[in-house]
């Protein structure tokens, strides 16, 4: 029963020990995967056909897809976001249920999903400030200026409780899931694991992705949002 | 290992196990705001069928967002498991690492 994040191996920089961890590891696995995806379409796709067939088909519709959602969550003058979060949602999808393929999930990692929060946390306040302009700094003493510790303390919250939740939910399945196969019968490891896989790692997995990156994009959309 | 010192490091070991096991429990209360949304969200989709997409939308991000207490709690249950701040203290307090 281990579930601590192991050292595979560690390497010298200058007299500086850099270790390597299962989560870089799992990291540079689904990148690679998602890399070559990008690189297949690509290279298959030299020549856009007007009639979309095949593969074609598939890519333009995940991007279509992932564009209207954009649109739905975030806005119009917000869509150039959508190259970020296809990336992010597709990343965290793939994290999320890599401990299917015997990987440690990426985003059980704090902080791996500190990370992703930390950019959108970025994106929200520049997108805000580069919306808003003034309004934004008045907003942030509103109703009063006594507020002003609250509303920083609010905003600085946004990031915190996006990545413990995506964190959270990922690493209590990883957790849970361990726990059984070295505490359960062995005549018990055989089936009954496939539904808490099915739950914890593709529905908590594919829901939290999902939640992520909306829950980012409307924050946006409401930062960016000019009210009167 | 002086047995009284053992004693204590004891107590606070379980301590923390029990201060992890009620922090647990924000989840119930989570449970609880979890099924409010779920039942409005069914109530909304009886009442206007069409609007079925946008309400589950909405409800699923409802749900995320009434998840964090419950996610804080469980947060703060694996710290006191896994990363010990209190047993760490108190061996750091008794001088008894090496």
């Amino acid at each position: 029963m281990n579930f601590d994040i192991q050292n595979i191996g560690s390497f010298k920089i200058g007299g500086i020990e850099v270790w390597i961890t299962e989560t870089q590891l799992s990291t540079w696995i689904i990148m690679g995967l998602l890399i070559t995806f990008a690189l297949v379409i690509r290279v298959k796709l030299n020549k856009f056909k007007d009639v979309p067939g095949g593969l074609q088909n598939i890519a333009e519709m995940l991007v279509e897809t992932f564009d209207k959602f954009v649109k739905d969550s975030a806005g119009d003058k917000l869509m150039f976001l959508g190259n970020w979060y296809f990336m992010v949602f597709a990343f965290v999808l793939l994290s999320n249920i890599s401990g299917l393929f015997f990987l440690r999930p990426p985003t059980a990692d704090w902080t791996m999903t500190f990370g992703l929060a930390l950019v959108s946390f970025i994106l929200i306040q520049s997108m805000g400030i580069r919306f808003r302009k003034k309004q934004f700094f008045k907003d942030l003493i509103s109703p009063n200026f006594i507020f002003l510790p609250l509303n920083i303390i609010g905003e600085f919250a946004r990031p915190i409780s996006l990545s413990f939740r995506l964190f959270g939910n990922i690493l209590s399945g990883t957790i849970l899931l361990s726990m059984i196969y070295s505490l359960a019968p062995v005549f018990l490891r055989v089936l009954f694991p496939a539904a808490l896989h099915f739950y914890f790692d593709l529905f908590a997995g594919v829901l939290q992705a999902y939640v992520f990156t909306v829950l980012s994009l409307s924050f946006i959309g409401v930062s960016a949002a000019v009210s009167d | 290992m002086d047995p009284n010192l053992m004693g204590t490091l004891a107590s606070v070991m379980s301590a923390s196990a029990i201060g992890a096991a009620i922090a647990v429990l924000a989840g119930s209360f989570t449970a609880i705001g979890q099924g409010n949304i779920a039942s409005r969200a069914i109530e909304s989709i009886a009442r206007q069928p069409e609007a079925k997409g946008s309400i589950s939308t909405t409800m699923y991000i409802g749900l995320g967002m009434a998840e964090t207490g419950g996610i804080y709690g469980l947060v703060i249950a694996f710290m006191l498991l896994f990363a010990n701040p209190l047993v760490n203290r108190f061996i750091e307090v008794a001088g008894l690492g090496g």
